[in-house]
């Protein structure tokens, strides 16, 4: 029950409370440039879950076993290597270069696959999948999980990981769905000139982030709540 | 071994082990997800910088490249790219396509607000976006409504509100399409000016003639007149003639058609000021598209 | 925007105001917002960037022969994640707390738009003096505006600037400006000022 909860916290934790673009401001690039309509808003926020989720459960994979400080694979290398077996392998150092790798061949792999077995769906948000390999949410969501993995007495299983990554991609779905709404209204505003487009984009994700703050607590009420009902 | 040269040795092989990997899944799937694209489309797109940065307004570089070589958008969107890029797409598809013209925008109504009938009174926000959502602003569901979004977006001054009705200084007009994203109603287009004159319908309405004659003094009836002496080049569709502009219309006295039309809305526009109407042409509509009058003037 | 061949002065000016990153092409928006609460942080991303985005020109300046055009953006995207896996250890060896407090934010440099953009408009184009003179003036102009953002948001939500008291204790902290959505409505008030002054500017210079 409390692995549940604690998935749930996770989750619930990257959707809403702290959500990933109007609390962590990533993925600001798309939130700004393409939520000028909402289909469109809705497209790239499938398509960044979808990549998020990939990319996470094999940066997981590529953290756990090679990555993170003593982990098993290179610990095993390192002695098979003939390394002082009193010194603990750290090859975290790589992890970014091997994160942005992994996130942009996969995002390469995913649109090539889709265009071929799913070329309605390609038409539909294959377009996206381009733009997401320079979209902060997904490098973001890999370093969360690699700070999870660097020790401590809880590491992150892959459950976890895709608990943060997809909670994550449907915070930023929700955000940038909700931006297109409102900014298919403002355009029948009367903005002064000075601040249209983003400006005025900016200060509306301002308002937005602020009734996005109101989210905060839910997690602990909610845990709370399933906790004194399952105690019953 | 040294420590250090292992550190080094394992860092470099794993990352080594991790782009062969990606190399051959991703030159696997290359070969074996391979669609057919338009050569054309993956020339553009590798002409363009691939930042992906939606600043044209389209998703992505691909999805931009495959409308400017559908000719559904110009070549000069790219702001990344600048100037060098814009060249060299139009020269790529230049040696494609051929011959390439300006496009400039043309406004698909002629009727000032005088005549639009059946108007409401309206008190909203004084935008074309907003009126159009309000049912019955005006008879015509189709024509200009006036409020001048158009001319508000139109960086080049090329746009002036004559009589509660836009109209384009085509020698201004850079073809850069802000009014014709910013017309709510969709009547603004783009027009290749293969020629001096350009000819072109003056209205939108795709009703049938009697109610057309009900919401609109000069708007089209749809008689199908002008489509005869065109040679094919004028069809009717939707009651509306539509000039294909795809084909050469050299050889076609185009003038006749223009006499033919009973409701004026048919009239050619002209590059140069200087060079204006066929002879023929009603006074009054000369006055509308003639391009140096003073906005204040008209305005009051 | 771009024109054929600016020279390297002119190159450096552009990035400074005419094409500043932050204010003009609305690039790398994620620090921008996210360690502005205050000036310290801001300053610290800035050098950070600057410092990557130098490296990254000069390098892919120098190796821009041997480019292969569908490569490119994958060779910009690791020569970025090599020197920021550099900044990132350099801070935490000399600015420990700076580090911290900066988290997965110095990692995110990678995917921060600006450079991949000057790396493609500019190094990839030009010889070296040139995309060094391009780097420092981006990272000018970048700096300046994670600072002008820095100053706001510290100044009236904490009263100080770099943590030192400026203002009366009689002042009301705007706490929301510390907070996350300050950080929205700072950038859009200073975005909507800096056209309005362009804009003038534009105005003014045609009627003379």
């Amino acid at each position: 029950m409390d692995t549940i909860i604690s998935l749930f916290l996770i989750f619930i934790g990257a959707a809403l409370i702290n959500n990933f673009v109007l609390h962590y401001f990533v993925g600001i690039c798309p939130f700004i440039g393409v939520s000028r309509r909402v289909d469109m808003a809705f497209g790239m926020g499938c398509a960044v879950t979808f990549v998020i989720a990939i990319a996470a459960t094999l940066s997981w994979t590529l953290t756990f076993y090679i990555l993170r400080p003593d982990a098993p694979l290179s610990a095993w290398l390192w002695k098979a290597l003939g390394g002082n077996p009193g010194i603990t392998v750290d090859l975290s150092i790589l992890s970014y270069i091997a994160y942005i790798f992994v996130i942009a061949s996969s995002v390469q792999f995913v649109e090539m696959y889709v265009k071929k077995f799913f070329p309605a769906l390609h038409r539909s948000f294959g377009i996206f999948l381009p733009l997401i390999t320079t979209n902060c949410a997904i490098l973001f969501a890999c370093l969360e999980i690699m700070k999870n993995l660097q020790g401590g007495d809880q590491l992150w299983g892959l459950h976890h990981a895709l608990a943060l990554s997809v909670g994550g991609g449907i915070g930023f779905t929700i955000a940038i769905v909700i931006m297109a709404g409102l900014r298919e209204e403002l355009e029948l505003c009367d903005v002064p000139k000075a601040l249209k487009g983003p400006g005025i984009a900016l200060l509306v994700a301002g308002i937005l982030a602020m009734a996005f703050m109101g989210f905060t607590g839910v997690d602990r009420g909610v845990a709370d709540a399933i906790r004194t009902l399952t105690h019953n | 071994m040294d420590n250090t040269l292992i550190t080094i040795l394992l860092a470099a092989g794993i990352l080594l082990v991790i782009a062969v990997l990606m190399a051959l899944i991703l030159g696997w799937a290359n070969i074996a997800f391979h669609v057919p694209t338009d050569p054309k489309i993956t020339a553009v797109t590798e002409i363009l910088p691939g930042a992906n940065c939606g600043g044209c307004g389209f998703v992505g570089c691909a999805e931009y490249a495959e409308a400017v070589v559908k000719g559904k958008a110009p070549a000069t969107l790219c702001g990344p790219g600048g100037q060098d890029t814009a060249n060299k797409i139009a020269e790529t598809l230049g040696l494609s396509l051929g011959e390439t013209w300006p496009f400039k925008a043309v406004v698909h109504c002629a009727a000032t607000r005088e005549q639009r009938l059946k108007q409401t009174p309206y008190y909203g926000e004084q935008t074309c976006a907003a009126a159009n959502l309000v049912p019955g602003i005006q008879g015509c569901v189709y024509g200009c409504l006036g409020y001048g979004d158009c001319q508000d977006v139109c960086e080049y001054g090329a746009i002036d509100m004559v009589d509660g009705l836009a109209v384009i200084d085509v020698d201004k007009c850079t073809g850069c399409r802000a009014c014709e994203k910013a017309c709510p109603r969709g009547i603004i287009t783009m027009i290749p000016f293969k020629t001096e004159e350009v000819l072109v319908v003056t209205c939108s309405n795709k009703d049938k003639g009697v109610l057309v004659k009900d919401v609109c003094t000069v708007g089209c009836i749809g008689c199908s007149a002008c489509t005869k002496p065109s040679d094919g080049l004028i069809e009717m569709i939707n009651d509306l003639p539509v000039v294909n502009y795809d084909k050469d219309s050299s050889g076609i006295d185009l003038h006749k058609s223009v006499e033919k039309c009973p409701r004026e809305s048919l009239v050619f526009i002209g590059l140069h000021k200087d060079k204006k109407k066929p002879k023929g042409e009603p006074e009054r509509i000369e006055a509308n598209f003639a391009t140096t009058i003073d906005q204040t003037e008209w305005r009051g | 925007m771009a024109s054929s061949s600016p020279s390297p002065a002119e190159r450096f000016i552009a990035g400074i105001l005419p094409e500043n990153p932050i204010y003009r092409q609305m690039l790398g928006m994620c620090p921008t917002l996210a360690v502005t609460n205050s000036l310290k942080p801001a300053l610290t991303m800035a050098i950070a960037t600057t410092f990557v985005l130098l490296c990254a020109n000069i390098s892919i300046s120098l190796i821009r022969p041997l480019l292969k055009p569908h490569l490119r953006i994958l060779v910009f995207t690791l020569t970025i994640a090599a020197f920021v896996t550099i900044a990132d250890r350099l801070l935490a060896a000399y600015l420990y707390e700076m580090s911290k407090q900066l988290g997965p934010y110095v990692p995110l440099i990678i995917v921060n738009c600006i450079i991949i953009s000057r790396c493609e408009a500019c190094a990839s184009k030009q010889p070296l003096p040139h995309a060094i003179a391009d780097a420092i003036g981006m990272g000018i102009g970048f700096t300046l505006a994670l600072a002008s953002l820095g100053f706001v948001r510290e100044l009236l939500g904490m009263g100080s600037l770099f943590g030192h008291q400026v203002l009366p204790s009689s002042w009301p902290n705007w706490g929301i400006l510390v907070l996350p959505p300050g950080a929205f409505l700072t950038l859009g008030a200073l975005l909507g000022a800096v056209n309005a002054w362009t804009a003038r500017r534009k105005a003014r210079q045609l009627s003379n």
